[in-house]
């Protein structure tokens, strides 16, 4: 039944949606080179013939300042445009709109925590290996 | 809430019955569900690199990404790389729409961004399949 979704195509507002554009057209980009860095360029020069993950390749890697930002600000980025994609789907629904102010908050601090629980998780590769 | 007042959901004459959906619909619905589902694994990635956290010298995470290499796992990242190029190919169609282009043929834009990500999908597959069998092994 239409009537119990109420118009809320205005309730997310104008800036979210124009970053959910903006960080899409990013993350296409940045997801592309985070496959080809993570998979295909250079992996397994290290450390041996295996294309494999390892703890010590990956240290390597995060010793480059340019890693560590694009790491961060990739999951910046990640974070923003998943957790606000999520906020659009939540506020399709009356029973989400209508705690709007709570949701918004609750986001905001999953989505620092989260970057937070990132960062901390980057740290091993950062200082050892 | 009553079971019955998700009828417009998931009834077979709700609006969202995949037979009741027209391309549109359909496209937007395949969008949500694989956000969500891009939202979760964000949260497994992130829980699997924190591994390195738990040895001193990475032995969990060095486990780990060996597993992860196992068949089961490779097979959960292709079906992995077809929900992140649908939703990235879908929501180039949404951006080109909200700049005004290809709204007059957004059904043939559907097909075609469809035809890319079908073409794309086949590209990780041979990716996926070269890092499982590098050339001169298999």
């Amino acid at each position: 039944m239409a009537e119990q979704r109420i118009a809320t195509s205005k309730v997310a507002g104008t800036w979210a949606w124009a970053f959910q554009r903006l960080s899409a057209v990013l993350l296409i980009v940045f997801l592309a080179l985070h496959l080809l860095a993570a998979h295909f360029i250079g992996v397994g020069e290290e450390t041996g013939e295996e294309p494999l993950i390892t703890f010590d390749e990956v240290s390597v890697r995060l010793d480059q300042m340019l890693y560590i930002v694009v790491d961060i600000g990739m999951l910046s980025m990640v974070l923003l445009h998943g957790l606000n994609g999520l906020r659009t789907v939540m506020f399709d629904f009356d029973m989400f709109v209508k705690r709007k102010k709570l949701i918004d908050v609750a986001l905001w601090v999953v989505g620092m925590a989260t970057l937070i629980w990132g960062v901390v998780i980057l740290l091993p590769f950062i200082t050892g290996g | 809430m009553k079971i019955s007042s998700f009828k417009w959901l998931f009834g077979r004459n709700s609006e969202f019955w995949p037979t009741n959906m027209k391309t549109g619909m359909l496209a937007w619905v395949g969008h949500r569900l694989s956000g969500l589902v891009l939202v979760a694994y964000v949260f497994l990635h992130l829980s699997f690199i924190s591994t390195a956290s738990m040895a001193e010298d990475g032995a969990d995470f060095n486990a780990l990404m060996e597993t992860t290499s196992q068949p089961l796992f490779v097979a959960m990242d292709f079906l992995l790389v077809i929900v992140v190029i649908y939703h990235a190919m879908n929501g180039l169609r949404v951006v080109l729409f909200d700049l005004g282009v290809g709204i007059r043929r957004q059904k043939l834009v559907f097909w075609v961004t469809m035809a890319i990500a079908a073409v794309l999908i086949v590209g990780g597959l041979l990716a996926i399949w070269h890092l499982v069998f590098p050339a001169g092994g298999a």
